[in-house]
């Protein structure tokens, strides 16, 4: 569904990861822009893997989205102060996934310039 | 069982305590009785036979305790098998070794019964058998029985002890591209012990590793897992409280030491709650929900007949009232998330007699044991799971004859696999056999009267919705396991039941796949609310794909099908007015509610959506006031009632109303 929703974005390329640890795996290997992230995940919470990211200089500007059904203050406070870029709320229309993710990579690329 | 009349009650308020320990020393025994029969013939983990012999040994005691004596008799009489294994005085056979899977078999049999106050079974065959097997060791070896009891007494080489293990794990590309991938290296660990904690490291030159804490007593698998970027060794701190073990030891039993490692390694904190306290704890949070919902309702009321300050003062604690009750429910939702590996635990043992009765060649591969699901959905899973594992075994994988002509694998797999997916849980059992006879089922289903496409093609749905269909089997007579015809009936049911969905999908000579799809908890969720008429209804938001507006000209019939055009394609829509025969004034524009996903998609209109709020779900089960298509009710926060909308069996409705349309037409 994430995937559908960013359909568009020609020049993208999509890896997906089942688990918290494999997403870190994933970017470990792979040059990842750009983190759709659940918060519900099997083996490592996905606020886990924010502050991980956070933690690391590497990561520490990698635009994070989280996706969770969770709308209340609390959750994306929690979210936000993890670290997270973006915090979507399930049902999401497709194209505020979509336009979330233009946003902050064009945000990345005119910070790198 | 004698038991004198005093000691009865004493002995009765331990019973729970019982069953729980029990229960986990089984779990223990299968796992080590799984382990040791794959090395019969060979030398034999004494590891796995030290556990055994210590799992046995415990159940005699406590056994002994709550005074079941058929248990204790059948453990100590395993336990003296077992010693007498240790000591090398018996070697273990596929012959004897039966004779023990029998005895574990009979004690499980005698603890249930005691548990559902049954009568206990006839323990004195089975007893007999183990007890021969035992003395058939101390006999042949008659001067070895002398020092009997001062081996069992002494320490057990160290090798076999739970120890606590640094696994660091550095993952590559190439190592992705042969499949071992953390989640991989997790599973295995999990295989071999228990994993307390992961900790990924971002390496200097910018590549990552994972640090896994194991506790295992058998490491030496570890060692052939090298080439896949593993390396281990102790943990320190650990290593400590090893040593320190070691010097204590040689006074105390090896009971008194397992007793003290447990306690260092931390899993005494773990408390065993009644599910019955946590239901009602649930209940009062929900009860909470609806006080302060009625609460916000007055609020709103008295705002004009209060000064400003005041109000703000009031409405800015009932805010924040809101915000610890739903911090509150999910700390008691989250005490009620139990592992799924409860289910799969079992597994092991279930697979391995099928196969041997079945005359089948089965490995089984679990991921995600630690997937958190709630309690009373756990329990309830258990029999569905454990249906479509035994018809994988014995109508999926096919003989290693069969297999190995087909120029596959002797051994079969079934994968056993869960994970979470937002609010939902999904459970899949996978196996590589020779698929579902799509051809058979069809003909199957023609001579039991269910209609089927004239083409004999079946889509997955379909395919579900027969052999979901009450009394259909393609075996024809039924073996004890399966082909009664009733299991995946009942598999579909229970499932929708909980407000989950059932979906397979299977390839001819690949294998089939089961995937179950069920929500995080019942009890309270957050749902959509919508008006429909005078009448309100609420989806439960883990359902709901997204909200859509519905313009009246763009809906168009197809065969007493109304269909709108959704994302380039159509998606047939379900009046809730019809559907419920509820009046409704005619409007140019409605919303419509977007459920489900690829066959099951369906759109719900409605007159007008009212908003997302937190619902208290009390499910309807007087089944004399069960309507199809509404699953529960809930109470808004002004006293009225608010139907909670069945989704999947909505679905469902709309696909057997559509199936016998095109039955008509064809």
């Amino acid at each position: 569904m994430v995937r559908a929703a960013l359909g568009s974005l020609h020049d993208a390329t999509f890896v997906e990861a089942g688990s918290g640890l494999r997403a870190i795996e994933v970017l470990g290997m792979e040059p990842v822009q750009m983190v759709v992230l659940d918060l519900n995940m099997p083996d490592m919470h996905g606020l886990d893997v924010i502050r991980f990211l956070r933690s690391h200089d590497r990561y520490r500007d990698l635009p994070v989205i989280v996706l969770t059904t969770r709308g209340d203050d609390t959750s994306r406070h929690a979210a936000i102060e993890a670290g997270a870029s973006q915090y979507l709320t399930k049902p999401f229309a497709p194209s505020v996934l979509l336009s979330s993710v233009r946003e902050l990579l064009d945000a990345r690329v005119s910070r790198r310039r | 069982m004698s038991t004198s009349g005093q000691d009865r009650p004493f002995a009765d308020g331990f019973m729970d305590d019982y069953f729980a320990e029990a229960d986990e020393h089984m779990v223990a025994v299968r796992r080590s009785l799984m382990a040791l029969e794959s090395a019969l013939g060979s030398t034999l983990p004494s590891a796995a036979l030290e556990d055994l012999f210590r799992s046995f040994h415990s159940l005699k005691g406590i056994s002994a305790m709550v005074e079941l004596r058929e248990a204790e008799l059948l453990a100590h009489h395993m336990e003296s098998c077992l010693r007498a294994v240790r000591q090398g005085t018996l070697t273990l056979t596929t012959a004897n070794f039966e004779v023990l899977v029998d005895g574990v078999r009979m004690l499980e049999h005698v603890i249930a019964s005691r548990r559902t106050s049954t009568p206990q079974p006839l323990v004195d065959e089975v007893v007999e058998k183990l007890d021969a097997l035992g003395r058939s060791g101390v006999e042949a070896h008659r001067p070895a029985a002398l020092t009997a009891t001062d081996a069992s007494n002494e320490p057990s080489q160290p090798g076999a002890r739970a120890r606590l293990l640094r696994v660091t794990f550095v993952p590559s590309p190439q190592l992705v591209e042969r499949g071992v991938k953390v989640d991989t290296v997790r599973a295995r660990l999990m295989q071999i012990g228990e994993v307390r904690n992961v900790t990924p490291t971002v390496l200097p030159g910018g590549g990552i590793s994972f640090e896994f804490v194991v506790e295992t007593s058998d490491a030496s698998p570890l060692a052939q897992w090298k080439d896949d970027g593993l390396t281990y060794g102790p943990l320190d701190a650990a290593a400590a409280v090893e040593l320190r073990g070691a010097e204590e030891a040689d006074a105390a039993t090896s009971q008194e030491r397992r007793l003290t490692e447990l306690t260092l390694t931390g899993s005494s904190n773990v408390v065993r709650v009644d599910l019955a306290r946590l239901d009602e704890l649930m209940r009062l949070v929900g009860e909470m929900v609806v006080t302060r919902s009625r609460l916000e309702d007055t609020l709103r009321r008295v705002e004009a007949h209060v000064p400003f300050q005041e109000w703000r003062a009031l409405q800015d604690h009932s805010a924040r009232l809101e915000r610890n009750l739903r911090d509150l429910r999910e700390g008691v939702m989250r005490v009620r998330l139990v592992p799924v590996g409860e289910i799969f635990r079992r597994m092991p043992f279930v697979v391995r007699d099928l196969a041997r009765d079945n005359g089948k060649r089965v490995k089984l591969e679990l991921t995600g044991h630690s997937t958190e699901i709630d309690k009373f959905l756990v329990e309830r899973m258990m029999d569905p799971v454990l249906h479509i594992v035994r018809n994988a075994i014995s109508h999926g994988i096919e003989t290693p004859e069969q297999r190995i002509a087909a120029g596959k694998p002797a051994d079969g797999i079934i994968r056993l696999g869960a994970a979470t997916a937002g609010e939902t849980v999904i459970i899949e059992i996978a196996d590589d056999g020779r698929g579902i006879d799509i051809a058979s089922v069809a003909q199957r289903a023609r001579t039991l009267g269910l209609v089927v496409p004239d083409d004999g093609g079946l889509e997955s749905r379909a395919l579900l919705d027969i052999i979901c269909a009450s009394g259909f089997s393609t075996r024809d007579h039924a073996d004890r396991v399966s082909g009664r015809g009733v299991g995946m009936a009942v598999v579909r049911d229970t499932v929708e039941g909980l407000g989950g969905i059932l979906a397979v999908e299977s390839k001819p000579g690949h294998g089939t796949t089961f995937r179950l799809t069920l929500p995080l908890t019942l009890a309270i969720t957050d749902a959509i609310i919508s008006h429909v008429g005078d009448q309100i209804f609420a989806v439960p938001q883990t359902a709901v794909r997204e909200v859509v507006e519905v313009d009246e000209n763009l809906l168009h019939a197809f065969e007493r099908n109304e269909l709108m055009p959704y994302r380039g394609g159509t998606l047939p829509m379900v009046r809730l007015s019809e559907m419920f025969s509820i009046s409704a004034v005619k409007r140019p524009r409605y919303h419509a509610i977007v459920v489900g996903t690829g066959q099951t998609a369906l759109g719900l209109i409605v007159d007008r959506i009212a908003g997302q709020r937190e619902v208290v779900v009390k499910t309807i089960t007087d089944p004399l006031i069960r309507v199809d298509g509404v699953s529960g009710a809930t109470e808004l926060g002004d006293g009225r009632v608010v139907l909670i909308l069945d989704v999947a069996a909505l679905s469902r409705a709309r696909r057997q109303h559509a199936r016998v349309i095109t039955g008509v037409s064809a």
